[in-house]
Order: structure tokens, then C-alpha cells, then sequence
């Protein structure tokens, strides 16, 4: 009886809401202090935000963090060790060592830090020590057999030598691990520790040891999954870097190939390397990439696709002034010409730079095939990236303005189709275009085996239904179909972008004026494209500025033995890439032959 | 926070510039907006200066393809017949009752009637280049009639349209040699010039509605003196056929002072060709030169461009023309060898004395009957004079009717055929066509 | 800036064509035959053969200046006023003849394709072109043509070629055309066609050495010379002498003419590109050195803020022939024929001037070293 009458009363009656506290997400104390955008403010900012990065010497993050009872002791010993120094060496002590680390990593809240304090038992003593890495990110084999293992149990193996020094003693002979480094400051510990190292503190040393651990879950080598080639390596990128450098330095083992390293993101602190051959590469441009990479004041950097954005010249040109490839044979092609490449730790995809236009159009394959396979893909290619820009443009000015062009019997059947249809032909296309590029962006996106399918699928019902509909003609099908096929031809993913972009401003120029338009605006587009440079070197050369030898691999390809000197825009400090008669078996049986005779 | 002056300017100037966008497209239309005009015709008008008749091409009919099964080709085109001042306006007029705009670009011929035509189009003429649908690529046909019953007689059988038909007819020149190509360019370049005069390909509709109305009235063959006509020997309208396809062109219309004055028939046209150089290859047939019941049939073509020599004997131009042909052998109704080299060079006299007669007479019927050198053999004057204007007081045109012809023709036979020789047929009573 | 730009001799001589030989698809083989008749291609010959011995005086002349263009020339010869002249001649004269150039183009487009679009809204498009150019820098406009203008006079070769089928010899006889007195005598104020030539003085410091200016200046003479005859013999063998006169647009009616079986017909309207792509070079170039020159006359320190007001005068000056009629006879009549004086008379004067007062000037010097 009673449960009825509440229910009752619930129904009936007016029921207070419960008081609930919504989530609010409120300002901190930082955003208090933001000021107008401006100069002065903008130098105040960039100092503001250079002292908390941690790069400077001794720079820790020093955010308020709110204060905890527990912690009270610490900050008195915290105070204490301010005095001396800026509570950023390692102290000798081990429990301030083991304080400041819980500290610094905010154990208990942060989980998958692990500590685990143990004995290192020499000789005639004991000495506490313990050891700090990250679970999930360290090769936990390897910090058993080869960190633990040692210290705690082998250490009391006969010594060798008469050794005082406790440090020189661990570091040379009981720690059997590959790389292992000593360091006296958190802040190089700690961003070893970051990366999947391990910090070994030692009672009564002032010094930390770090070891490489590195051992988390990757992807192994796999297939590239964006630039396939029939004939050619099928090896692609992965997302670690290491493993990257391995890729292109097994393809190049020459000793003037340099990876340097870098850090890039204040937060992030992402590893990349720039790798280019030490004595083809131009002095000057990998100063100037070098200078760009170091220069980036950011605090995450998720990918190379924004690394990229970050150090191109223009970001409104477009077209793309870095390649981003994922196959080690291209990059390694691209070293050996006297490019520069960036590769950055989490992204599979490799920058090269600088570009010129030509690159843009060219796919690996050309030269792993022959002369004539060859030169006729790259036609082909030509053709199928001209119609993805120009043919709904060209279809739209010469149907709507140069009637007379169109041959009488084509012109009655484009007629007749069109008979039917309420939309102009302007309306037509852009109709079609838009549901193409919706059904290219929402078949990305499709789950599992039935994507690609139903992509292709979807686009032919959707058209036959608009036929049949008498929503469009059965002439722009074809046409904007013939313009997705082309624009899969390029061989550069940000260059098919761009054209999918600027297909749209022809369309709506060439409805304007015919031909007249089309032409102003290629005009533009080439001017905008002849005045851009992509690090220093002009984009439409050998065009633009018309340089010399550059013809035997712009349009066509020469045959191999023919493409003796290295592109000379890039000013290689070595011109030249193949001897004058590279094939030594067309010379005519000379010395090589004497030789091995006698 | 207030944005600075400039970035509202900025915006400002954008939608500005993107509102021209919207202006654009003033000679932007449609190809379902428009009229195709395949043919126009041109008669002298009862109430004004021109009947003008226009042949609209209509697609829908035309396309039959899923449903309806096969457009009917009488359908797929439409003909209009309106009476005008000038073209022009007679475009205006039309455009007050075809729905979509009249568009010229694909107009593939103009048809004159050959009244129209021998009053005069000297202003018509001077009028079309003006118009930029115009063009100068327009076949000039002059019917032996109206325009308008040889426009509506135009019903392709093999086509679907109208256009293709009349495309491929202005082109056959190239193999049977009895048109010539008349494209309005050379027209009017011809109406213009002092040393050559126009043609126009003549058109017709046939008169002989059946197989049993055929008759040779209208053939030249008696004029030639010939006992049975040839191929060569009609003009547009009264080739012996009947059947579903009722128009025809064969023939040529000869113009002096733009007007029409004369008319050649189908060898004579032949001989114009040869003479100016643009012959193709076509069939020629001849009466065997042994026996002259049958007939030869040589499948001839240019060989080189003819020869042309012009002096001035006592203020008459003398031309000597030397015409320089090769041939194959297709048919020898009488079985004599005349494949082998010694029989050969008989029936390459027989031919060049064949042709040779008609040439020479197309030359003498066109200084002196039609007084116009459409021939274009003042050309051969105009290198001996050093300025234009000397050129011009020599008024060449007027003198062409004092000209006489040396004409010599050269023929050359280079194959025989599949077969090297014809071996009798035999009979009962001996064998025939054994030689 | 003007110091950055560097440009070779390729590029050099492209630009000097594209500028020198725009005339051939406005109006000039119709303007050289009405003048001499059938023997218009013995004009061409006459006028190249005087300018090129007028460049070779010229290049004597300049042989003491170095990589300096005529501005600084005048400076040495005149001072500032001379210098002030001639810059000021010197942009009056290319705005005039861009003013009329624009004019024609755009009239032509109108015809050609878009008979129904206001003549300013057909302008607009080759203004804004213009704009473009002048801002991008000429760096841009002279690689763009280095890339184009190679592939516009294939184009322009494939039309006069493809009419081949109606050639007639005989048209271009009677071979002395309209008399000795009119091709040799009127026919020697049409050296004015050259005067584009002009502005490879004022590309001289881009080219740097004097031999560069030597080879651009003779290849670019020599390679316009050979397109005009060959425009204007073609012209002749397909349109015999009377009906020549009469053509408004001259390649434009040889393009319609092309008719190669059913399907290669009326294909003029590919020739738009080749049109077109050749008015936005001139223009964009022309329109380049307007600015240029003026900036450097009054030694102004930068460019930009010059393009949007000479671009709305441009635009203007463009508009203000009544008709077309009129804007032809402003080309024809009075500036082909003795804007020569201008741009070739005119320079030599100054390199003259300038010439003699260095010669002076050394002359003191090596005086003043004799006397110590």
C-alpha cells in the first residue's frame, strides 16, 4: 500500500528537482591575467612562456599545484635543498632522490609509475637504491635481467679491480646493459625516464644512471598504405622513430649519411631526426631547416602532418611545398639528390623538402620500369591530373558559351539529354561534385570490407537514380566520374586535394566568361605558382627560371644512364651522380676485361 | 572588443568583389535554350524581297533510343518557311515563334533558288561575313527550282539527321567529281576577285516519282552529240532515279557579276575540276575506243596539278592547258587486252582524246556563252604585272571572251585490276570475247 | 627588389617577343596589306633590315652604360629634368598604347565569344590579370612567359599552318603590290611595330652584361621579324588583296577556316587560350613597367602603392573611345606611325647626349692626369 501511494504521488504530484551540481569548466588563475593582444604583450607573452619551458638550465615546471597536508614535509626539505641549489640535481641522499621523484611524478596519482626500491650488496656493504620507470613503455625482460639481475644479485661477485669509486664501479662492470648514461640533473633524468628509460638512484651518489629499456607495443614494418607500386619495394614507415632511420639508413649505408635529432613540442618533446647526406646536401638548406625545426614554440605536436604546416613557406599556396611519403625508397631517392628529410617519432608519413612542381608528379614506379613503361605512365599521369582540374571547367565554358565548337551530332545527343533536366548546367555539375565529395569523405569513413565497395556502389546508384530522376544528364556522369579517376592518378595526395579545391573555382570562372575565364584563371594560378618557393627553391623550375641539364626527368624521363647530374636547383655540393658512361660493359672490353684475363 | 578599421574594410571589399560573381554570365546559355538552324533556303518572295526557309534540327525525335522504337526520320527535323527584308531580320522574325534562340553555328549549307540566283545576290553576299555565327566553312547550293521543295525534300535514310547528310554530301566531290567544293569562303573570295569568278553547286529535286516515269529530256547528251548518255551528262533534278531519297546535287552553277548565268552538268564539272587542279578521283566511262558498242570504265585521279601557260597573241589571251591524270583500270565490257603494254597506250589515247574533247568544250562554252573565267586563268596573267594597279587596268574578266584553249590532256594507266586479262567465254556456237 | 631580379637571355628575349609581336593577332597583317598591298611582306623585310641597323647603333652607343637602364642614362646626361622627361615620355607612351591595347582585346573577346557582356565587365577580367601580374613582380610575369609564350607560338603556327589547304600562290602576285612608293616610302613609318624593343632598355639592368643585351636585342628583332612575315604571307595566300582589307580580326578568320574532316571543325575557340594567355602577358608586362619606370623617374621608394591608382586610369583611358572604330584609328593611323620617333629617335638622342658628356668627362679627367 505504501509503495502504491508513492508512486501516486510521484505521478501526480509536483516533484522538486534535485538539487545537482552541473559541471562547470572554470577559468584558472593564469587566464585571470591574460592581456590585449598586442606587441608589447606579445615580447611579455613570448618571455612568459620561454621561462616555463624546461629546456633552460634547470627550468622544472613550477605550477602551483595546490597544497596537500602530505606534503608539507616535503616542501621543508624542498626548501631546504632550494637553498643550496635549485632542487634540480640529484642529491646524495637517496630519500630526498626518492621524494623528489614522487614529487616530480605526482605518485600515487599517476599510475603507471613504477618504483622499486632494492639493495645493491657489495662487498662489505649494502647500499639502497632504487630504480623509477615507466610500466607499458620499458622492456620489462630486459630491466630484470639485465638492471635488477646484476645489481641485486651478481653484485657481490668477487671485484675485479680495487675500485673506491662506488658509481665508476656500477656503471663499468655490473650494469651489462648496451646504453647506459649518467646524469646529474632531473631534467635530463627525467626525460629519459619519459621515453621508456629507467633511473637508477644509488644511495650515497650524486649521480643517476638511465638506461634504454625502450619496449612498448609498435606495428611492425607493414605495406605503405598510400603509395602502392606494382614493381618496387613494398615497405612502408612506422611510427617509430628508430625504427624509421633503420628503414632508410639499411638502403644507404654510406657513413656521410647524418640523423640529426631534435625536440620538438614543450610538452610533447617529441624526437625528430633530419637526415641528409652529409656531402650532397647544400650547406645552407639544412642550416635552414635546422633553424625552422629548432625554432617551434609549441607545446604538442600530434603528427607530421603539423609539423609540416609548421615549416612550409606559405601555408595559402595551393599546393604543397613538402612531400610527405611513406616508403623508405623514396626518401632514400630523395637523400641521394641532395634533399633534406624530417622524420618525426609517432607519424609513419616522412617529410622531404624542398619540392619543386615536377616532384609532385612523379611516382616511384617511373623509374623502377622501363624507358617506354615509363614515360608512358607519366603521360597518362599528365592527362588524368589536367582533366581532374580543367574538365568540368572546360565542359561547363564550352557548353554554355562555344556551342559551335562541339561536333553537330555530339551536340543534338548532349542536347537531347538535356532536355529533361530544370537545373542549368552550372547547377548540374556543381550538384554532381558536391555528391561525390560527399560520398569520398563519408566512404573514408565506413567501417570494415564493405567501405570501398559501397563507396563505388553508392556513386553509380546515386547517378543512375539522378538519370533516371532527370535531376542531371547522363554526359555530366561521365564527366565527373572521368574527373574522380583522374584525380586518383596524382601521384601526391595534398596535390589531388588542391585540385579537388581549385576544380571548384574553375567551375564557377569558366560559367563565367568561357574560355576567356578559364584562361584568366590559369593565368593567376600560374602566376601564383611561378612566384612561390618551397625553402629557397623556386617552384615551377626548370620551367620558371629555366636552369640547366634539369630535362632529363621533368616531363620525361631519360633513360637511367642518361641522368648523370643531380637536380641543379637544389645546389648539390656535388653535381654529379653517375659517370659519364655509367654502363662500364658498353666500353668496348677495355681494362676490365685485361684484368681479369691476366 | 572592436575590430580595427581595416579588417572591416577588408570584408567589405571581399563582398564587393564576390557580388561580381553574381553579374556574371551574360552570354552564358544553354544548349537545350537553342535553336539549331541546319539549313537555310532563299527564294525571291511574293509579298517581300526574301521567303526564307529554315530547317530546325529537333532533337528528342531524333534521339529514339529506349522507348518509342526508332525516331521516325521525317520527324526529326522541322522546316519554316517566313518572307523577310534581309536575312537578319528574317532571324528576328523567327525568333518570335520558335521558342528557344536561333543559333547559326551549325548551319551547313545555303540554299538559293535559281531565280533568286540569276537576279542577283551580290548584296546578300557582301552581308553574311559581317555576322560571327556565320561561317565561312557554309556550302552555297543553288536549286533548280524553289529552296524550299529542295530543303523539305531533304529526308536522310541512312542518317539521323539532317546535318550529318548534308555534311557528307558537301564532301563528295572527293569521289565522284561531279561537284566541286563550294564553301562560301572561296565564294565570296571568288565574287571579289579579278582574276576568278564563282560556282555554286547546283541542287535539285528529282522529278520522277516512279521507275516508269524515267526519261532522258533534261540530259546534255544530245548537246555532246553522244548516242546514249553518260553518267556525266545531267544536272541536278533529272538524274533517270527514283526512289525515297528525293534530293540531289550534281552540277554546278557558273555566276558572273553576281548573278547566275549559266549551268554546267556533271563532266563539265569534271573538266572544271581538272582544269583548276582540284580533282580527286572519280569514274570515268568511255565507248571503247575498238568497239564502240561498249563501254571502258578507268577509276582516274590527279596525277599532278595541271599545267597553265597564258600569253597575250594580238591583245586575245592564247591558254595552254596541260592536264596530267592516272588511272585504274575497273571494267572492259569487250574483254580486249588492253591490260597488256602494247593495248595499253590505245585506250590511254582513247582517253585523253575523250577527255581532251570534253574539256575543251567546257572552256569554249564558258568564254563564250558565259563569259566567266570560273576556271580562275586570269591568275597566270596577274604574275606578269609588277603593282596592283596596273593589274587592275588590265581588266582581265572582260577580256576572258576573246581566250582560246590549247588544251592537251596526259593519262596514265598504272593498274589493271584483279585481273590481267580476260579469257573468252565460251558457247555453244564458238567463244565470245576472245581477243 | 630590382636588384634580386635576375633574368638570362631565354627569358629575356621571350618577354621582348610576347611584347613586340601582340600586334600580330590585333590588327596588323589587315594594316600592312591595306598600306602595301600584295607586297606587304617586302615592307617587313625593309622595316627589320632599318631596325636592326638602328639597334646596332644603339647598342653602340650603350656600350659605355653598362647594366643601367635609360633612366639613369638620362640622369647622366641631362640631370634630373632630362631624366624626369624622359621617364615621363616614356610612361605617357606605354599607357597609351596599354589603354588602346586593352581596349582592342577586350572588344575582340566581345566579338569573338561573349557578344552580349558589357564591354567593362570583359575589361575587368584582363585588368584583374593585369593586377596580379604587376603585384606578383616581374620576376613571375617573365618565368610565367619563359613557360607560355614557347607554347602560344606553336599555337599561333598551328593556325596559319593548318589553313594550308587554302593557300594560293597566285595571290601574292602582282608582286610589287601597291608601288615602290608606298612600300618603301610610307612603309618606313611602319618601323614603329618595333617600338616594344623599347623596353629592353629597361630590362637592361635585369640582363646585366652588354653582351646578354647585345643577344637578347638581336634574337628578339630577328625571331618578331620572322613571325610577321609569316603572318602576313600566310594572311596574303589565304585572303587574296581586296577581300584582306576588310577582315577585322585577321587570325581570328583564318582560325575559323580550319575544317579537317566532320569533326576538326570550328575549333577557333581553342585559339581564345592562345588569345587570351597572350593579352595577360603584354598586358600584365606593360603594365609592370608603367609602374616601374615611374617609380624610378621620381625615385620613389616603393611600387605597390602605384598599381591600384595606374590600374583605375588604365581602366578608364580604356573606356573613352566612343567605338571601336575610333580606338583602331588611335592605334593605327597615329600611333603606328610616328611613335617611332618616340621610342627610337627619341633613346638615341639621349644615349647621344649621354655619350658625349661622359666622353667629356673623361676627356677632364685624363686632363687633369696629364696635368699631374
Amino acid at each position: 500500500m505504501e509503495g502504491y501511494k508513492k508512486i501516486i504521488k510521484k505521478l501526480l504530484f509536483f516533484n522538486e528537482p534535485k538539487k545537482m551540481e552541473r559541471f562547470v569548466l572554470k577559468e584558472t588563475s593564469s587566464k585571470e591575467n591574460r592581456t590585449e593582444d598586442s606587441a608589447e604583450n606579445n615580447a611579455e607573452k613570448d618571455k612568459q612562456y620561454r621561462a616555463r619551458r624546461r629546456k633552460e638550465p634547470g627550468g622544472i615546471r613550477k605550477i602551483d599545484r595546490g597544497t596537500d597536508e602530505s606534503s608539507k614535509k616535503e616542501k621543508e626539505i624542498q626548501k631546504e635543498d632550494e637553498n643550496k641549489r635549485k632542487d634540480s640535481e640529484v642529491s646524495v641522499y637517496l630519500s630526498h632522490n626518492l621524494t623528489s621523484m614522487k614529487r616530480l611524478y605526482n605518485i600515487p596519482m599517476n599510475g603507471d609509475v613504477v618504483i622499486r626500491e632494492f639493495d645493491i650488496i657489495l662487498k662489505d656493504r649494502a647500499v639502497g637504491a632504487f630504480i623509477i620507470f615507466f610500466d607499458g613503455m620499458t622492456d620489462r625482460k630486459v630491466i630484470n635481467n639485465n638492471i635488477l639481475q646484476p645489481l641485486m644479485m651478481l653484485s657481490s661477485l668477487e671485484i675485479k679491480k680495487a675500485e673506491e669509486d662506488i658509481a665508476e664501479y656500477i656503471k663499468k662492470q655490473i650494469l651489462p646493459h648496451n646504453q647506459m648514461k649518467e646524469f646529474t640533473s632531473y631534467r635530463k633524468i627525467m626525460d629519459e625516464v619519459n621515453f621508456g628509460g629507467c633511473a637508477i638512484f644509488v644511495d650515497g651518489i650524486a649521480k643517476a644512471f638511465t638506461g634504454d629499456v625502450k619496449g612498448w607495443e609498435h606495428r611492425g614494418v607493414e605495406r605503405p598504405n598510400t603509395e602502392l607500386v606494382i614493381r618496387g619495394p613494398q615497405e612502408g614507415f612506422t611510427e617509430t622513430i628508430r625504427t624509421n632511420t633503420a628503414l632508410i639508413r639499411k638502403r644507404l649505408k654510406d657513413e656521410d649519411l647524418i640523423c640529426q635529432n631534435f625536440e620538438i613540442g614543450e610538452r610533447s618533446n617529441t624526437p625528430c631526426s633530419m637526415m641528409y647526406i652529409k656531402d650532397i646536401a647544400n650547406e645552407s638548406l639544412v642550416e635552414e631547416v635546422a633553424k625552422r625545426l629548432k625554432s617551434l614554440k609549441v607545446d604538442y605536436l600530434s603528427d607530421s602532418g603539423e609539423l609540416e604546416q609548421f615549416i612550409e613557406d606559405s601555408s595559402f599556396l595551393p599546393a604543397p611545398q613538402i612531400i610527405a611519403t611513406e616508403r623508405p625508397d623514396r626518401v632514400a631517392t630523395a637523400l641521394t639528390e641532395g634533399r633534406v628529410a624530417v622524420i618525426m617519432h609517432g607519424s609513419p608519413f616522412v617529410l622531404i623538402m624542398p619540392i619543386t612542381a615536377e616532384d609532385m608528379v612523379k611516382s616511384p614506379e617511373d623509374n623502377y620500369v622501363r624507358f617506354p613503361y615509363g614515360n608512358l605512365f607519366r603521360l597518362i599521369r599528365y592527362f588524368g591530373i589536367a582533366l581532374s582540374l580543367l574538365l568540368p571547367g572546360l565542359y561547363i565554358a564550352i557548353t554554355n558559351y562555344h556551342q559551335e565548337m562541339i561536333p553537330t551530332d555530339l551536340l543534338f545527343s548532349i542536347e537531347a539529354a538535356r532536355e529533361m533536366v530544370p537545373f542549368p548546367s552550372v547547377i548540374e555539375i556543381l550538384i554532381m561534385e558536391i555528391a561525390f565529395e560527399l560520398i569520398r569523405e563519408a566512404g573514408i569513413r565506413i567501417p570494415g570490407p564493405i567501405g570501398p565497395t559501397l563507396g563505388i556502389i553508392g556513386a553509380l546508384i546515386l547517378g543512375q537514380a539522378a538519370v533516371a530522376a532527370n535531376i542531371v544528364s547522363p554526359v555530366l556522369i561521365i564527366i565527373v566520374a572521368v574527373t574522380g579517376i583522374g584525380s586518383f592518378a596524382a601521384p601526391n595526395f595534398s596535390l589531388a586535394f588542391s585540385f579537388r579545391i581549385l576544380r571548384f573555382a574553375f567551375i564557377i570562372i569558366g560559367a563565367m566568361a568561357g574560355f576567356l575565364g578559364i584562361t584568366t584563371g590559369l593565368f593567376i594560378y600560374g602566376m601564383w605558382l611561378v612566384s612561390a618557393k618551397s625553402f629557397g627553391v623556386p617552384f615551377l623550375v626548370p620551367f620558371g627560371p629555366k636552369t640547366a641539364n634539369a630535362f632529363t626527368d621533368s616531363i620525361l624521363r631519360a633513360p637511367i644512364w642518361k641522368q648523370e647530374r643531380r637536380p641543379d636547383y637544389l645546389n648539390p655540393k656535388d653535381d654529379r651522380r653517375q659517370a659519364p658512361i655509367s654502363r662500364g660493359w658498353m666500353d668496348n672490353g677495355s681494362k676490365g676485361e685485361d684484368e681479369d684475363e691476366q | 572588443m572592436k575590430k580595427p578599421l581595416s579588417s572591416i574594410v577588408r570584408t567589405i571589399i571581399i563582398f564587393a568583389m564576390l557580388c561580381i560573381t553574381l553579374t556574371g554570365c551574360y552570354d552564358s546559355r544553354e544548349i537545350d535554350d537553342m535553336a539549331y538552324i541546319v539549313a537555310i533556303g532563299l527564294d525571291t518572295g511574293k509579298t517581300n524581297k526574301l521567303m526564307m526557309t529554315l530547317q530546325l534540327v529537333v532533337p528528342p525525335k531524333i534521339k529514339g533510343g529506349d522507348g518509342g522504337g526508332g525516331g521516325d526520320a521525317e520527324e526529326g527535323s522541322q522546316i519554316i518557311t517566313l518572307e523577310a527584308p534581309t536575312i537578319y531580320s528574317g532571324l528576328n522574325m523567327a525568333n518570335n515563334f520558335i521558342s528557344r534562340q536561333i543559333n547559326l553555328s551549325h548551319t551547313k549549307v545555303l540554299v538559293f533558288s535559281e531565280e533568286f540566283a540569276r537576279n542577283g545576290i551580290a548584296d546578300l553576299v557582301i552581308a553574311l561575313p559581317k555576322g560571327r555565327e556565320f561561317r565561312p566553312t557554309v556550302n552555297i547550293l543553288v536549286a533548280k527550282g524553289t529552296a524550299v521543295d529542295y530543303i523539305k525534300s531533304v529526308k536522310p535514310e541512312l542518317e539521323g539527321n539532317p546535318a550529318k547528310y548534308y555534311e557528307l554530301n558537301n564532301i563528295s566531290h572527293l569521289h565522284t567529281g561531279f561537284t566541286a567544293d563550294t564553301m562560301f569562303h572561296n565564294f565570296y573570295i571568288q565574287s571579289k576577285s579579278l582574276s576568278i569568278q564563282p560556282v555554286a553547286t547546283l541542287a535539285g529535286v528529282s522529278k520522277y516519282k516512279s521507275p516508269e516515269d524515267l526519261s532522258l529530256a533534261d540530259s546534255t547528251y544530245k548537246d555532246k552529240g553522244r548516242p546514249a548518255p553518260l553518267e556525266g551528262d545531267f544536272k541536278a533534278g533529272s538524274l533517270p532515279k527514283s526512289g525515297s531519297v528525293q534530293s540531289e546535287i550534281m552540277g554546278l552553277a557558273v555566276f558572273d557579276r553576281g548573278k547566275m548565268v549559266g549551268e554546267l552538268d556533271g563532266e563539265q564539272t569534271m573538266g572544271y575540276l581538272m582544269v583548276r587542279g582540284k580533282f580527286n578521283k572519280a569514274y570515268v566511262t568511255m565507248p571503247d575506243p575498238i568497239e564502240k558498242e561498249r563501254f571502258v570504265i578507268l577509276n582516274i585521279r590527279q596525277a599532278r596539278k595541271p599545267n597553265k601557260n597564258i600569253k597575250m597573241v594580238n591583245d586575245k589571251p592564247v591558254i595552254d592547258i596541260r592536264i596530267m591524270l592516272e588511272g585504274d583500270i575497273t571494267v572492259i565490257q569487250s574483254g580486249i587486252n588492253y591490260e597488256s603494254p602494247e593495248k595499253m597506250s590505245i585506250l590511254e589515247r582513247g582517253y585523253e582524246e575523250f577527255i581532251k574533247k570534253g574539256v575543251s568544250d567546257f572552256l569554249v562554252m564558258t568564254s563564250k556563252d558565259f563569259q566567266s573565267d570560273i576556271c580562275g586563268l586570269g591568275s597566270g596573267m596577274k604574275k606578269k604585272f609588277l603593282t596592283w594597279d596596273q593589274w587592275k587596268d588590265f581588266k582581265w574578266l572582260s577580256r576572258y571572251k576573246e581566250a582560246t584553249f590549247n588544251v592537251s590532256v596526259d593519262v596514265k594507266i598504272r593498274r589493271p585490276g584483279l585481273t590481267i586479262r580476260s579469257s573468252p567465254i565460251t558457247s555453244t556456237e564458238g567463244e565470245i570475247y576472245a581477243r | 627588389m630590382s636588384s634580386k631580379i635576375i633574368f638570362g637571355k631565354w627569358e629575356g628575349t621571350v618577354l621582348l617577343i610576347n611584347l613586340i609581336c601582340t600586334q600580330i593577332i590585333l590588327g596588323f597583317p589587315r594594316v600592312m596589306t591595306e598600306m602595301a598591298g600584295t607586297a606587304a611582306w617586302i615592307t617587313i623585310i625593309y622595316v627589320s633590315v632599318i631596325m636592326l641597323v638602328a639597334f646596332w647603333l644603339i647598342s653602340k652607343l650603350y656600350s659605355r652604360f653598362e647594366g643601367m637602364d635609360i633612366i639613369d642614362i638620362s640622369q647622366i646626361a641631362g640631370g634630373g629634368i632630362l631624366r624626369v622627361i624622359t621617364g615621363l615620355v616614356m610612361t605617357a607612351y606605354i599607357m597609351y598604347i596599354i589603354s588602346i591595347v586593352l581596349r582592342e582585346f577586350a572588344e575582340d573577346m566581345k566579338v569573338i565569344i561573349l557578344p552580349e557582356s558589357p564591354i567593362s565587365f570583359v575589361t575587368l577580367f584582363f585588368v584583374a590579370g593585369m593586377i596580379v601580374g604587376a603585384y606578383l613582380g616581374l620576376e613571375a610575369i617573365v618565368r610565367l612567359g619563359a613557360i607560355f609564350i614557347p607554347l602560344i607560338t606553336i599555337g599561333f603556327l598551328f593556325i596559319t599552318i593548318g589553313v594550308s589547304p587554302y593557300y594560293d600562290m597566285a595571290n601574292l602576285f602582282p608582286v610589287l603590290g601597291a608601288g615602290p612608293e608606298k612600300i618603301f616610302g610610307e612603309g618606313f613609318f611602319r618601323i614603329s611595330i618595333f617600338s616594344a624593343a623599347s623596353i629592353l632598355f629597361f630590362i637592361a639592368p635585369y640582363i646585366r652584361t652588354n653582351r646578354n643585351f647585345k643577344i637578347v636585342g638581336y634574337a628578339s628583332i630577328l625571331i618578331s621579324s620572322c613571325l610577321f612575315l609569316w603572318s602576313v604571307l600566310s594572311y596574303i595566300m589565304v585572303f587574296p588583296y581586296t577581300v584582306s582589307i576588310e577582315n577585322f580580326l585577321p587570325i581570328y578568320q583564318m582560325a575559323r577556316l580550319i575544317n579537317y574532316g566532320r569533326f576538326f571543325q570550328r575549333v577557333e575557340s581553342v585559339f581564345v587560350f592562345i588569345w587570351a594567355a597572350t593579352a595577360l602577358l603584354y598586358l600584365s608586362g606593360a603594365f609592370y613597367f608603367i609602374i616601374h619606370i615611374f617609380r624610378k623617374t621620381f625615385k620613389l621608394e616603393y611600387e605597390k602603392p602605384l598599381i591600384a591608382p595606374f590600374a583605375i586610369l588604365i581602366f578608364n583611358i580604356s573606356l573613352l573611345p566612343p567605338n571601336l572604330a575610333t580606338a583602331i584609328q588611335l592605334e593605327e593611323e597615329y600611333f603606328r606611325k610616328y611613335i617611332w620617333i618616340v621610342t627610337i629617335v627619341f633613346p638615341i638622342i639621349v644615349l647621344s647626349i649621354a655619350n658625349i658628356s661622359q666622353k667629356r668627362k673623361k676627356g677632364e679627367r685624363k686632363g687633369e692626369k696629364a696635368v699631374e
